[in-house]
């Protein structure tokens, strides 16, 4: 069996070296001939560049633009006429894009040599470290909420070890926290009794209560069992501060301080295996990717204890796992920081400035009622393990007094949200949502570009180029006295050439949700008190006019969704980008959810289950 | 500075130790000045370096002053420094080439400091290509202050991928890089601002220091341990940590040094500081100091941005650091200017004015919003008094944008003015005509220079201006 392993795996190396010839021979001279000079190293005219797709391997690991390459090349819509001297020939054009097919079918497939990839050591981001802290201490304060915010890398997310920074000013506010952390616990007898788990008697010398004590606190904040060479430097810094006179429990203050700023506490750390390409990760890292991926937070004793008794990573038992955790109130944490920095929600929490005098009723408790509207619409998806479609489509959401008034729905006590249901289709999913219709408009109106650009980019996947620099903004205001409708003007600045191209596909997705104001209120009239304009069509003649029509649409054709859903858990699950090697396991994931009706909670167990999540190799 | 210590008795002890800013690092005082060791009176008050990035850019033909010299009539956009005419270096004709390829923002924003082409990516290798020249002057000028740079803003780090352009937002929310792979974040929260430079951080003694010590000599030791066995990539990342604990304990041992040397605050820096203290709260409009250094800050833009100047100018006059760097706001930002009279809408979105007059009076007015509050904080400056001059005259302030016309995200002729004379370093009152294409970098040179930190070359740039 290993032995057919490695010829098989030799046999595809070999393909895929062979192929590389075809790609090298037959498609990089034409990318070359007729692309390079709009679009290599220094111009990258619509941050597209092709300069190095020089041979397969090449293709393989640059092949986010593949696709729309070969579409573009396809039609007749690259390169432009006006731009080059010569033409490719229907040949050529035939030749090049028959490359990139071949290419594509090899991500789809899988037919290369598989490799489950390397996350950078992950340092506990702001969100992760609080929750942490909570989980460790049972200390409850928001240690981190000094912190910097933390910046996105990967697939868009904070929690990619690549883009998580160790500053000064972090250090020093971990510096600061631990001290906080500690001051408490040592604040009252009680907690402090509760945190020395093993002091001194008759049979027991400090030296090895304090053992005991650390083993203990340094096995759960380094998320694995602790060596004696961990605990060395900690006893001997007890050992010093009790030959110095310090009674039992001041002597151990300073170690136990330590352990929240050591490497291995703030940095989740996944050792390599001496000798080998890849592995499979151990039981205590897999209960760190576990608990991170679905709490944000620390594994609980439970995960510890299946992991020191190397049963996690049995199949029944780690399924059963997956369960509880989402059983937990602590998975919340999916929903807050996965969905919300996904779509977006998150934004409208930090950066989203409705105008206040023309929006006098965005308070900042309406605000708040938004954004957690989307937490629990996305949170109840996960509990009832409803299809992941409700996102697109559904007949529910979550709303307190404020947002209900806000909404116009009939009354709803109170300040806690509260699950209703919903009669108008126009409404439901999280398109409907107000955090989402409010983040994508600008701060005096609705934006139909953004709004457009949000389905295509964040929903579906695929991000419209950037506008050219000169293309220009539309008036920030929509209120007029007189003269054009707002979307009169939006379709007269897009009549320019450089502009129709793109701005077909994306603007009648925002049009057909002009029903919603730039605070996500239904209105029939426009700014201007003009009957709102809502009918949209895109190219290819396909027509709708109402928010239930434009999800409708999107429901008909859901792969794009489908897939980028699956991409973007996938990739906040690993903390690091995706790579060409992880397509094939987005195809199979995509499988997966369309095996079990699209339920959100089989795909969560598939990525739990899948290579990428329970290995790591030693290149990336 | 151990001369200092010893003359405690000039300055009364109760005044000092009356509020907040015990602790604070020693500053040039007047009051000691007759004491400080025999040398010229300039050369006792140190350079202070500060760098203020405007956002998206300015209206072209609005910025630039007519004529050249010290004969020069301050345009629109500059109008608000009229009072600080004489004070002022407006320099015309620079260029950051290395920002020309890339994006229309990111690579200009990323790379305005170090002169460098920043790495494409969505996160997995950022990389600006250098070190800021903020750091490069940290690096030197900023041993022996309590910290080395100080790095401010109004708006949280931009999260998310700009999937137009495959650049992670990072970088539109960082001018200064420690390395070419460390970013260093601004804080936009004035209250955790205040506290971190002013706010007295323990009340124990020498004890509790050494206490701190040990615990920051273990994890070292750790970390060096845990190092050998990691990964190229991450043992990156260690070192960054270790790199980070060492400025932990720099600044630990400078105000273990302030402490020991009589905790001296000059009374009129602590009534400041009180002063701005008494103003960060009634702006953040909280119930409590606790509410105060969770909020998210959202308030008035005018007041807030210029809370962060004064906290930058406290910083610099009380010997805090010497190096600053302020964001008026990301790169992109859409913040609504709505507040100004005759604004309608987010600056991004007006930025890109397509030449119709309406949006363009629009964006000058947002950029002249911008030169006032430049203007306020030289004002702040000049009005402290140091020895026979003032704080500005013993600074330089730039402001700028790393793009010309937002627009076209033109990054030709960057719009860029430096105040305060350094010393006397600096003959200004001047606007400079260069030719097209010199190295925005030489100005940085020229500055670095006169702060005292020698850099032979930057990026593009092997020498200083020509006349600075």
């Amino acid at each position: 069996m290993l032995l057919f392993h490695s010829i098989s795996a030799a046999f595809l190396a070999c393909a895929s070296l062979a192929a590389a010839d075809d790609f090298r021979r037959n498609a990089s001279p034409l990318l070359q001939k007729f692309c390079y000079e709009c679009h290599d190293q220094d111009r990258q005219k619509g941050g597209v560049e092709v300069h190095h797709l020089t041979d397969t391997d090449s293709a393989l690991s640059h092949h986010r633009f593949l696709e729309n390459i070969a579409h573009q090349v396809e039609s007749g819509d690259m390169p432009p006429e006006d731009d080059v001297d010569v033409l490719p020939t229907p040949a050529e054009r035939s030749q090049l894009v028959h490359e990139i097919q071949a290419v594509l079918r090899k991500l789809k497939s899988g037919d290369f040599p598989r490799n489950p990839g390397r996350t950078t050591i992950r340092r506990l981001n702001r969100n992760e470290y609080n929750y942490t802290i909570r989980d460790l201490f049972g200390v409850n304060f928001q240690a981190g909420r000094e912190f910097p915010a933390d910046g996105a890398g990967g697939e868009g997310f904070d929690n990619v070890g690549d883009s998580l920074f160790i500053p000064p000013i972090l250090m020093e506010k971990y510096f600061e926290a631990s001290r906080k952390v500690i001051e408490s616990i040592y604040a009252t007898p009680a907690t402090l009794n509760r945190a020395l788990v093993s002091k001194p008697g008759k049979s027991l010398t400090p030296n090895a209560a304090a053992r005991n004590t650390l083993n203990y606190h340094a096995s759960l904040a380094f998320r694995r069992r602790v060596t004696d060479s961990d605990l060395a430097a900690m006893l001997k810094l007890f050992d010093s501060n009790l030959a110095a006179g310090k009674s039992y429990e001041d002597s151990i203050r300073a170690p136990l301080q330590a352990l929240l700023l050591h490497p291995a506490f703030l940095f989740r750390i996944e050792n390599d295996v001496p000798g080998q390409s890849e592995w499979r990760i151990s039981e205590f890292e897999l209960a760190t990717r576990l608990s991170y991926f679905l709490w944000s937070s620390m594994p609980d004793r439970r995960l510890f204890k299946l992991a020191d008794e190397g049963k996690l990573s049995t199949p029944a038992i780690l399924a059963a796992e997956v369960d509880r955790l989402l059983a937990d109130p602590r998975s919340e944490a999916i929903s807050r920081h996965f969905a919300g920095q996904w779509l977006g929600f998150e934004e409208l929490r930090e950066v989203a400035e409705p105008d206040a005098t023309r929006f006098p009723t965005f308070t900042p408790t309406l605000r708040s009622a938004m954004y957690l509207e989307s937490v629990a619409f996305f949170n109840h998806i996960i509990r009832d393990n409803r299809p992941v479609t409700d996102l697109i489509q559904s007949d529910y959401t979550f709303v307190n007094a404020e947002l209900a008034k806000h909404y116009n729905f009939p009354a709803v006590q109170g300040s806690q949200l509260q699950k209703i249901q919903l009669k108008d289709p126009n409404r439901g999913g999280i398109i409907g949502h107000a955090s989402i219709l409010t983040s994508t408009s600008v701060p005096l109106r609705t934006s139909p570009v953004k709004r457009g650009k949000w389905i295509l980019d964040t929903l579906l996947g695929t991000p419209p180029p950037p506008p050219p620099p000169d293309a220009g903004e539309l008036p920030a205001d929509d209120q007029s006295a007189a003269g054009l409708s707002f979307r009169e003007q939006l379709e007269l600045h897009r009549q320019k050439p450089s502009c129709a191209g793109c701005h077909e596909k994306i603007d009648p997705l925002g049009f057909g949700l002009e029903n919603f104001d730039a605070i996500g209120r239904w209105r029939d009239t426009d700014a201007n008190g003009k009957p709102v304009d809502s009918l949209a069509v895109l190219p290819g003649d396909i027509s709708f006019s109402s928010p239930a029509e434009l999800k409708a649409l999107l429901l008909s054709a859901d792969e794009l969704f489908l897939r980028n859903l699956v991409r973007k858990m996938l990739g906040y699950s690993l903390g690091r980008p995706l790579e060409y090697y992880d397509e094939p396991v987005i195809s199979e994931l995509v499988d997966e959810l369309r095996a079990n009706q699209l339920q959100i909670r089989p795909l969560i167990h598939a990525i739990i289950r899948s290579a990428p999540f329970q290995n790591r190799s030693k290149t990336r | 500075m151990s001369n200092i210590s010893s003359n405690r008795w000039l300055l009364d002890r109760r005044m000092m130790l009356r509020g907040i800013g015990a602790t604070l690092a020693l500053p040039m005082l007047d009051a000691m000045r007759p004491l400080l060791a025999a040398s010229s009176s300039a050369s006792n008050f140190p350079v202070r370096l500060a760098m203020l990035y405007m956002p998206n850019g300015v209206r072209e033909n609005r910025w630039t002053p007519d004529g050249s010299g010290s004969r020069f009539k301050l345009s629109p956009i500059l109008s608000p420094l009229e009072a600080h005419r004489d004070d002022l270096l407006i320099l015309t004709g620079l260029q950051n080439k290395a920002s020309f390829s890339g994006d229309g923002h990111y690579v200009k924003t990323g790379g305005w400091l170090t002169g460098t082409t920043i790495s494409k990516t969505t996160g997995s290798d950022i990389n600006a290509g250098g070190m800021s020249m903020d750091q490069i002057a940290a690096n030197q000028i900023g041993r022996t202050t309590k910290i080395p740079s100080l790095e401010l803003g109004t708006e949280p780090v931009a999260t998310g991928i700009d999937t137009n352009v495959n650049y992670t937002r990072l970088y539109a929310s960082h001018i200064s890089w420690k390395t070419p792979t460390v970013p260093l974040p601004c804080e936009n929260n004035p209250r955790v601002a205040f506290d971190r430079l002013f706010r007295t951080r323990s009340n124990s003694g020498e004890k509790q220091a050494a206490d701190q010590q040990s615990v920051l000599d273990l994890v070292r030791d750790d970390a060096r341990r845990l190092q050998s066995k990691l990964g190229q990539d991450d043992r990156q990342k260690l070192d960054q940590y270790l790199e980070s604990i060492r400025e932990v304990e720099r600044r630990i041992e400078q105000e273990a040094n302030s402490l020991g040397a009589g905790e001296n605050l000059a009374p009129e820096i602590a009534a400041s500081m009180d002063a701005l203290d008494k103003r960060i709260s009634s702006a953040m409009g909280k119930a409590s100091r606790e509410e105060e250094l969770s909020a998210l800050p959202r308030f008035n833009h005018a007041e807030h941005s210029r809370i962060m100047l004064d906290l930058m100018v406290l910083a610099l006059w009380s010997d805090t650091t010497r190096v600053s760097t302020f964001m008026f706001g990301n790169d992109v930002t859409n913040r609504n200017f709505s507040f100004i009279d005759g604004v309608n809408g987010g600056h991004h979105s007006i930025s890109h004015h397509q030449n119709i007059p309406g949006q363009l009076d629009q964006y000058e007015k947002i950029n002249t919003w911008h030169a006032q509050q430049y203007a306020y904080m030289l004002g702040q400056m000049k009005a402290i008094k140091e020895g026979d001059g003032t704080l500005l005259d013993h600074s330089m302030v730039a402001f700028g944008s790393p793009i010309r016309d937002g627009n076209s995200h033109n990054p030709r002729n960057v719009p860029i003015v430096v105040a305060g004379n350094a010393n006397g370093q600096i003959r200004t009152g001047r606007h400079l005509e260069f030719d097209s294409g010199t190295p925005l970098c030489s100005l940085w040179i020229s500055m670095l220079e006169k702060a005292g930190v020698k850099t032979p070359k930057l990026a593009d740039a092997d020498s200083g201006l020509r006349g600075v």
